[in-house]
């Protein structure tokens, strides 16, 4: 298996002028592709700090940030959006829909940024759509429907473009517990095709559906163990 | 296929909010109208106003003598022996002269009386009025010269006058002032007004205009405060001008600048460029309110991002990059603006077609002035729009993301 991402000696540092909070302290982390990771910590640990820098929403002070072999800290703003639309499969805690857009078209976002054509567009959205179970819910609004069903079309979405990595930001952390393990089962049966599934929580029950948890104390790494099942 | 993607994703976000979208037009949509029917507006006066100096003929031309001490205009005048004189020295260079006399008159036929006005005209008559005879002639110039009690009257005043006999070869009793004359019907002519004046005399009960010979309404030996007339095709106009005011300077011993002289050309010229410059003031003072409107849709926009700045933080984590995000707002201003622009568009030339359908004109509106317009509004869409889109694009994803 190969290393899809590869961060080493990585700080990050927030300076608003009066106070330096160093969010992020000498970190050292390997994940092989098809790896099932949570990254577990209290608020404030630096777990969402590190969840920006993988998303390549926000570049580290210092270290390095590989991902998919590519040095992030070197690429452009333009390199930047590629990435996140190439590489990486966003599913966030509020779902984050696009709202009074139907199903099919939040599924079809990240391919209409990455220049594929319609047709082709809407068949794999609707594939994707039917694989997270919403096969009858395509044109419906997000309005219209359960917190669960949001979160299974962002996953949706997230896989569109054949994402390195899923990263998932407290995915079921709006969710009851049945929508939760629904959800996770949903990651776990993606992680069992191959998918590189990192899923960023403070919920033990969420990462005991992982395979791999780092947990995160003050911007550092107390712990890093393989789930042995 | 971005901007593809964008038209219908602007399209469907102007949908949502139908009713603030269809107000944010509103503004586009007086702007444009005022500004289309303003200068449509202008522009009809200025084709009626030239149509109208086309029936005199542009060659057509005046001539009055002011006196140089007094206020009083007409205390000199042309003789008919001045206009001999005139015929003598000139008479190669011109193809009508008159004196445009005209005088009120009663005319009466057994038992029907109708106010009249005698527009008195001189030889070669269808330079000066080409009238459109439907029965009967026009006077020739022996009628002219030889002071023969002839008339020429309108269509609806025949009517009036003689029913549906023909009015042709008929005597009318004709009274100006304490004389009276008997005059003979040479023919009858169908009014051709123009709309201009059709609408200038639009409601009012208006005098038969009649035509007769200028000789039996002026003295030989009386004098006329003005003479009409019509240079040649081809004669220099301002060589014709000055020769003509040196010459009358001098048989009738008054300075040059005593000696007015006007031509239709230059009345035409001089109102035209009045209109032209009132409808430009205007339609400037209607473009404020365009700037109005484009400020209107900067409001709207701004709004619009702060509401999608969750959105906007959804879309860069999808992968759009920085110009997907200013081109998606952009595009939805430029439409909104357009759309504004367009529906002003139909509704100015709607104004200014119902308008001039109710008076009875013509009415001029211009492609040039249409795509001005639709143009402008779509650059104050764009320009207006630039600062909030460029404010979405900007948006720094994290913090949109957290957006609430």
């Amino acid at each position: 298996m190969s290393e899809i991402i590869k961060i080493s000696e990585l700080n990050k540092i927030y300076d608003t002028g009066a106070i330096q909070v160093h969010a992020l302290k000498n970190i050292n982390i390997s994940i092989e592709e098809g790896e099932y990771v949570a990254i577990m910590g209290q608020s404030g640990s630096g777990k969402s700090t590190l969840m920006n820098i993988l998303g390549c929403l926000d570049k580290p002070t210092s270290g390095i940030y590989e991902l998919d072999g590519i040095d992030i800290a070197s690429q452009t703003e333009r390199q930047l959006s590629y990435i996140r639309n190439k590489k990486i499969g966003f599913v966030f805690q509020s779902f984050n829909l696009i709202p009074r857009t139907s199903a099919l078209k939040n599924v079809e976002l990240p391919m209409v940024y990455a220049k594929i054509g319609g047709n082709e567009r809407r068949q794999r959205a609707k594939e994707l759509l039917e694989k997270v179970g919403l096969g009858d819910r395509l044109e419906h609004m997000p309005n219209e429907i359960s917190g669960g069903q949001k979160q299974r079309i962002a996953i949706a979405r997230a896989l569109a473009n054949k994402p390195a990595i899923i990263l998932a930001d407290e995915p079921t952390g709006n969710l009851d517990s049945a929508s939760s393990v629904e959800i996770m089962n949903l990651f776990t049966e993606l992680n069992n095709e191959g998918v590189t599934v990192i899923v960023v929580t403070h919920e033990d029950e969420v990462a005991e559906f992982t395979k791999r948890v780092i947990k995160f104390k003050d911007g550092q790494i107390i712990e890093d163990r393989k789930v042995v099942r | 296929m971005l901007l593809f993607e964008n038209l219908k994703l602007a399209l469907s976000a102007i949908r949502i909010n139908k009713m603030r979208s269809f107000l944010t037009m509103l503004g586009m949509i007086i702007g444009i109208s005022s500004v289309i029917a303003i200068v449509s507006l202008g522009d009809t006066m200025r084709s009626l106003i030239a149509s109208e100096y086309e029936n005199v003929g542009t060659n057509f031309a005046y001539s009055y003598i002011t006196s140089p001490d007094d206020d009083y205009v007409g205390s000199e005048s042309y003789s008919y022996d001045d206009i001999e004189n005139i015929k003598e020295v000139f008479g190669d260079q011109i193809t009508y002269i008159g004196t445009g006399i005209s005088a009120s008159a009663k005319i009466k036929n057994n038992r029907t009386m109708l106010d009249a006005s005698l527009e008195g005209l001189a030889e070669n008559p269808t330079v000066y009025k080409n009238l459109k005879m439907v029965y009967g002639r026009m006077f020739s110039n022996q009628d002219i010269i030889k002071e023969r009690q002839y008339i020429i009257i309108e269509d609806k005043t025949a009517k009036k006058l003689f029913g549906n006999e023909n009015a042709v070869g008929k005597t009318l009793r004709t009274q100006v002032g304490e004389e009276m004359m008997e005059l003979t019907v040479t023919g009858v002519y169908e009014n051709t007004d123009s709309a201009l004046m059709k609408l200038m005399n639009g409601g009012k009960n208006q005098r038969a205009t009649t035509y007769v010979p200028e000789t039996i309404i002026s003295s030989r030996d009386g004098n006329s405060w003005s003479i009409y007339l019509y240079p040649k095709d081809g004669i220099d106009t301002k060589d014709f001008k000055n020769r003509f005011v040196n010459y009358i300077s001098r048989i009738k011993n008054v300075d040059v600048e005593n000696v007015q002289y006007g031509t239709a050309q230059d009345e035409l010229s001089t109102v035209d460029g009045m209109m032209g410059t009132l409808s430009l003031i205007l339609g400037a003072i209607a473009a404020i309110s365009l700037l109005v409107g484009g400020i209107g849709i900067m409001n709207i926009m701004l709004v619009s991002v702060t509401e999608r700045t969750r959105e906007i933080g959804i879309r860069k984590a999808l992968g759009a990059r920085t110009e997907d995000i200013l081109l998606q707002f952009l595009v939805e201003s430029a439409i909104i603006s357009a759309a504004g622009g367009l529906i002003g568009t139909a509704l100015g030339t709607g104004v200014v077609a119902i308008g001039g359908a109710v008076v009875g004109i013509a009415v001029v509106v211009k492609l040039k002035i249409i795509l001005i317009a639709v143009g402008f509004s779509a650059i104050v869409g764009i320009f207006f729009g630039l600062y909030p889109a460029s404010k979405a694009a900007k948006a720094d994803p994290i913090t949109a993301l957290r957006y609430e």
